[in-house]
């Protein structure tokens, strides 16, 4: 786990990516993220987070096609490597395993 | 889809292209062009331009963008704190030069400081009224001696009228101020009291300390100041305790105090003493008719809805025009109404003729002006002290940069080392400047002036300027000497055949320009104090010395006080009037068949012109008589040359449709101060009924004793009222003391930019000193006395100083000549000889300055200037 030095806005980000498949550059990143934290993000915060893990090497990426709407301009498009699926499912696991240690009481009376 | 004219703002782009690395900037481009088009569907253009333009901001963070090379080159830290210490030591080993560039900057700061907060307080005037923006004063416009003049008096039932005609009208409120006696147990005073309707205290919202703003609503109900509260009840709450208003001689009316207005904000245009409801009018005149469109009140106010309002209200208002002009005479016909929003009004009451609004700011705003112009020039001296004492002093440190040079510092490294420890040095000066200004420069002020400017720390702008004073001061006092240290060869500075720093031409440019200023502002000090002296004996055209007076409630007053006062032997003669000159006069408007011209009345009787020294230069005065002349008038000198008569006696104009004829000219005398012109005068024989003043001339020398004897006759005839009378010589009230204070403040601001002039001048001839001290003992060794060496430090001063003097005072006199003709309408006659004077106090002082190195050169042996290394 040590190695695996993931923020929690990073790992949403990295999920939304895999998620995304082919369709995962900036803007659409952005889009979907909005609309399931149901919150504005800015595109510093999405960029900067994209940077970071292709450093740490979750992602990968390359150019793909100009559009008349960006100007002319390519898009980047992502993709997980397999270091960062491996990550991913290690959160999830350290997690599901957290949630199932959590007594059933206990979490019943928070509930009730 | 896409509308090819729209583009996303260009320079966030610029922005983004200059910071961002260069790897991600297609994609970023490229995101950002599509969420803006997005944007642009979605919302308006403008939001989106908002939208990407903030983004764009916020896509500058540390992941993002590039790695600057300057900044990545050296380890920072290090380099920095080794500049920091440096420039300490710097500090702490020239004593006497880090004393002149600090003391320099410091004073020079905290005058910036100081005019920054006379700055911020002239426009904070009124700001803390929460409808600023949206209460308005309604004005009316007339056309006067052929401009318009804007008047601050409206008819009286134009505020009904408007509440009615317009919806966007929140609220009216009309204001009338009346001169009232207040009585208190065993307390009398002479107040004003302001009538107002209940809206008042809800458009201007102005706190109370006690008490409840609604309660004004009841007709019996009172709100006080907190001064007056604290005049009539001490330190107790008033509310609830009932005073007695008497309004004349025979209506008085008890109010019970509902409230007490906390201490009002200094920067306000206009406030209340004591504050009643509007209809107590009908208590304290039995004729005030409320609907009366021929007669005005003192002001009227409207609140809108909302300040975009105000454009349809003041287009409707229009209509009033016509009932306003058909009530009264065809003299007072107004051409229009205007309205004047609360946030800008005090800009503008020095042109509105209004009976409510204290001084308004455009004198402020001239002085302030002035003052910042005043600012720049002493950062300018101190800056010109650092740059002279930063070129000649690194002479001392040629070492050291050869060596930081020689081990691989470039040229921008240099100027960046010298620039920061530049930045440490106006810091230092910034912190002793804030102190000087708080603690001496705006307490003088204040303590000069009796006001307070209301000065807080916690005010962010004043950061923000402070910092960028700061950064100012310290690029443009270090930018030029970091340039030209930075120049030089390590391998010419470390083989020591370098030489430079003693012969600098702009040494010798800023030193002119030091001495210039110091010219001016000599020559403005020296003006000013011999202008107050002149003033002070410049003669009033009519007596105003051994002349008392007394201001009385009804004519049967004044001749009981006249027929007491005749029997005291020291009373040469008294005379009654209407109006008084220095203390009321009033303006009436006078009309020929072709024009009409404002003009100032009084109304005296007879004995007036004799016995207040006005002396008349043709034609007669007034028959003593009181029925005669009736329609005669004596006119001012000014009042004729304005209506350019050749022969004033016998010309004849209307007032108030009634004819009146000149029988007599007056010699000019100064019914104001003597920085106002003189106004056009004229005297009418004053109706017996209407005697309100009462003047005595006294025998020369006895004045107090025939004031005290005024005054104690006065306690016993009218044991009810409060004194009211004083000397002529006061009726200008604190002319002479502001006039004081015109020539201590310009002495001040001579002595320190003289001051700092003197400093730069004293450092760098200590410096030139030093580096020539073998030469001097080399010449002492070989016989010379102290006229060589004396000339030999001299000489290269004299053609500077001839320079700067032939440059000096003929600016100075241009500049104190506007000064002069701006603050004063009569002043003395500036010549060139009061220039010359100024010039040669600053010789004085300067070669007093060059001397003290002279006598040092001389007083040291010789052998000591020689044994060094």
């Amino acid at each position: 786990m040590k190695k695996t030095k993931l923020g929690e806005f990073e790992e949403l980000v990295l999920l939304t990516v895999a998620a995304l498949q082919s369709e995962a550059y900036g803007v659409e990143i952005k889009r979907e993220l909005e609309e399931r934290l149901k919150e504005k993000l800015s595109v510093g915060s999405i960029q900067s987070a994209l940077k970071r893990m292709e450093d740490k090497g979750y992602l990968t990426s390359q150019f793909g096609e100009p559009t008349q709407k960006r100007g002319g301009k390519r898009k980047r498009i992502y993709a997980t490597t397999s270091h960062g699926r491996k990550v991913l499912e290690e959160m999830k696991n350290i997690r599901a395993g957290l949630w199932s240690a959590i007594p059933k009481l206990a979490y019943e009376v928070k509930l009730a | 889809m896409r509308n090819e004219s729209l583009h996303p703002p260009k320079w966030p782009l610029k922005l983004l292209r200059l910071f961002i690395r260069e790897q991600y900037l297609e994609e970023i481009e490229g995101d950002m062009e599509e969420i803006f088009f997005d944007n642009v569907e979605r919302y308006s253009v403008r939001k989106a331009i908002r939208i990407y333009t903030w983004e764009m901001i916020k896509l500058l963070r540390p992941g993002l963008i590039r790695q600057f090379r300057f900044l990545n080159s050296f380890n920072r830290f290090g380099m920095l704190s080794n500049y920091f210490k440096v420039s300490i030591r710097g500090l702490m080993k020239n004593p006497l030069n880090s004393f002149i560039n600090l003391f320099g900057l410091a004073s020079a700061i905290g005058i910036c400081m100081f005019s920054y907060a006379i700055f911020r307080w002239t426009y904070d005037r009124d700001q803390f009224h929460e409808n600023k923006n949206s209460v308005y004063l309604v004005t009316a416009f007339a056309p006067r001696n052929g401009t318009m003049q804007e008047y601050g008096r409206t008819p009286r039932p134009l505020a009904e009228s408007l509440q009615q005609d317009f919806p966007q009208i929140e609220k009216v409120c009309r204001v009338e101020d009346r001169n009232i006696v207040v009585k208190y147990h065993d307390q009398v005073f002479n107040e004003r009291i302001r009538l107002v309707d209940p809206t008042f205290l809800q458009m201007f919202t102005f706190p109370l300390k006690w008490g409840a703003a609604e309660s004004l609503k009841d007709v019996n109900s009172i709100v006080i100041s907190e001064p007056m509260s604290e005049k009539y009840f001490g330190e107790q709450n008033p509310v609830g305790e009932i005073l007695l208003i008497n309004f004349d001689k025979d209506r008085s009316k008890e109010f019970k105090v509902v409230g007490v207005a906390r201490k009002f904000p200094d920067a306000r245009s206009m406030d209340f003493t004591f504050l009643a409801h509007f209809d107590n009018l009908r208590t304290s005149e039995s004729d005030y008719n409320f609907h009366d469109w021929a007669a005005q009140l003192n002001a009227t106010f409207i609140q809108v809805n909302d300040p975009k309002d105000i454009k349809p209200v003041l287009r409707g208002m229009t209509k009033y025009r016509q009932l306003q002009n058909e009530a009264v005479s065809e003299d007072f016909a107004i051409d229009s109404l205007g309205l004047e929003q609360l946030a800008t009004l005090h800009i503008k009451t020095e042109d509105i003729r209004d009976d409510i609004f204290r001084e308004g700011t455009k004198d402020n705003i001239a002085s302030i002006a002035f003052l910042a112009a005043i600012s720049i020039l002493m950062l300018a001296l101190a800056c010109s002290n650092y740059i002279n004492i930063a070129i000649v002093s690194v002479t001392k440190r040629l070492k050291e940069l050869g060596v930081r040079k020689s081990i691989g510092a470039t040229r921008k490294v240099i100027i960046l080392q010298f620039l920061s420890e530049n930045i440490v040095t106006t810091f230092f000066a910034l912190l002793i400047g804030i102190l000087l200004g708080r603690f001496v420069v705006i307490p003088w002020f204040e303590g000069l002036w009796y006001f307070s400017m209301d000065f807080k720390f916690g005010d962010v702008n004043l950061w923000i300027f402070l910092v960028v004073v700061m950064f100012f001061t310290a690029i443009a006092s270090g930018i030029y000497p970091a340039l030209y240290i930075s120049r030089f060869q390590p391998v010419s500075i470390l083989r020591g055949s370098l030489r430079f720093g003693q012969k600098n031409p702009i040494t010798k440019v800023f030193l002119g320009f030091q001495l210039v200023l110091a010219c001016v502002f000599i020559t403005s000090a020296v003006i000013f104090t011999l202008n107050s002296d002149y003033l002070a004996e410049r003669e009033w055209g009519y007596s105003n010395r051994d002349v008392i007076y007394a201001q009385l409630p009804d004519e049967l007053s004044v001749e009981q006080l006249k027929n007491v006062m005749e029997e005291n032997a020291h009373v040469i003669s008294t005379a009654r009037s209407v109006q008084h000159i220095g203390r009321q006069q009033r303006q009436v408007l006078i009309a020929f068949p072709s024009q009409e011209q404002e003009v100032d009345m009084l109304a005296v009787d007879g004995n007036y012109f004799n016995t207040m020294g006005v002396d008349i230069v043709q034609g007669r005065g007034f028959n003593e008589h009181e029925t005669s002349d009736r329609q005669g008038v004596v006119v001012s000198q000014t009042m004729v040359e304005r209506l350019r008569w050749d022969n004033p006696v016998g010309e004849q104009f209307k007032m108030d449709s009634v004819q009146y004829e000149v029988i007599g000219v007056v010699k000019d005398f100064h019914s104001y101060s003597f920085s106002s012109p003189l106004r056009p005068t004229f005297f009418t024989h004053a109706d017996k009924s209407d005697y309100r003043f009462l003047s005595m001339k006294v025998e020369k020398g006895s004045m107090r004793e025939s004031y005290e004897f005024l005054r104690k006759k006065w306690s016993l005839l009218f044991p009810e009222s409060p004194f009211s009378g004083g000397y002529q010589e006061d009726v200008w009230g604190t002319y002479y003391v502001q006039l004081s204070i015109h020539g201590h403040v310009w002495r001040v601001f001579a002595s320190v930019a003289v001051m700092l002039a003197l400093l730069g001048v004293y450092g760098l001839v200590s410096l030139n000193v030093s580096s020539r001290k073998k030469e001097f003992s080399i010449k002492k060794v070989l016989g010379a006395n102290i006229k060589n060496i004396s000339n030999s430090i001299f000489q290269q001063y004299y053609l500077l100083l001839g320079f700067s003097l032939a440059l000096g005072t003929p600016l100075s006199y241009v500049v104190i000549v506007a000064i002069m003709d701006f603050a004063n309408a009569y002043h003395m006659n500036v010549t060139f000889w009061h220039v010359g004077l100024a010039a040669i106090l600053l010789i004085f002082v300067l070669l007093g300055t060059i001397s003290t190195q002279v006598v040092k050169v001389f007083k040291t042996n010789a052998v000591d200037g020689l044994k060094t290394e």
